[in-house]
């Protein structure tokens, strides 16, 4: 995983990339559990079915994992307002985040010889999926501004320094698409 | 009740307070690449490069920045987009002060 490829630009409207076995394999297993995570969450009985039809459902609290709480944060420092907001967004958020990761899943599935290539559409798609992916493994890293050198200093038989590999990989190639696509 | 001075004042200002604009404030997160957070505010806001950018490092530097402003239902709007592309945002009426 450290191919010097990443996303280029091809003509005014394309970004495309070539990805290994490995690195499919590798973008695969993170976003079919990134799907996995963004999945509703399983309600207690109580869910009214006419308003979960239209989107509203009866969670109002901040999900209890970790990852959730950073995917789907509170809207409103308030927990009153954020509880109301969320019972009226949550479960559009969590489809539109599940149809971006969707999105980068088919390319990378329908891809026979490795070689994604996208519009602008499915680049911004893409890149809202590398960043939840990132994200996620951010918090498992315990990411943090004061204390980047603990994961630098990682011992090699520590399964996080794999896990920071793929993390530093993903934003790489997240950084090679932004490049290709502010590149005007 | 008697009507008071004060009372008035507070109902004129309550009548008012419908028309203070709301804020969408973007919040420093330590894994957000600097340059997702000035792409992502170029493509939902439709901010020049230069705007972004300049956005992008109050938030870096000052840990926040008020990113638009409108009605409270404009804000969100605009929440739920920085929601879905991973950006902490929230939003509040201008005058609760940041």
């Amino acid at each position: 995983m450290n191919s010097e490829k990443g996303f280029k630009r091809h003509g005014s409207h394309s970004y495309v990339a070539q990805f290994d076995e490995s690195e499919r394999e590798v973008l695969l297993n993170l976003i079919e559990q990134l799907i996995e995570l963004l999945s509703e969450r399983v309600d207690h009985g109580h869910e009214d079915p006419l308003a979960a039809l239209v989107g509203i459902t009866s969670h109002d609290s901040l999900p209890e994992d970790e990852v959730l709480r950073r995917l789907l944060p509170n809207a409103y420092a308030d927990e009153a307002q954020s509880s109301e907001f969320r019972r009226y967004t949550e479960s559009t958020l969590r489809g539109k985040k599940q149809a971006h990761a969707m999105s980068l899943r088919m390319h990378i599935k329908s891809s026979d010889d490795g070689i994604v290539d996208l519009d602008h559409e499915n680049a911004n798609a893409w890149l809202g999926a590398l960043n939840d992916i990132r994200l996620a493994l951010g918090v498992r890293l315990k990411v943090d501004q004061s204390s980047p050198e603990h994961l630098e200093l990682l011992s090699p038989d520590d399964p996080m320094r794999g896990v920071y590999a793929v993390y530093r990989w993903l934003g790489w190639l997240q950084e090679s698409l932004l490049d290709a696509l502010m590149d005007e | 009740m008697v009507r008071t001075a004060t009372n008035i004042e507070e109902e004129i200002a309550a009548i008012f307070a419908g028309n203070t604009p709301w804020v969408t404030i973007v919040w420093d997160d330590p894994v957000n690449l600097m340059t997702y957070v000035t792409y992502v505010l170029m493509e939902l806001f439709g901010y020049s490069r230069e705007k972004a950018h300049e956005l992008m490092m109050k938030v870096h530097t000052e840990g926040k920045a008020v990113v638009s402003t409108g009605t409270r239902e404009e804000m969100e709007h605009d929440v739920a987009m920085l929601h879905e592309y991973g950006l902490w945002a929230t939003l509040q009426r201008g005058d609760e002060g940041l």
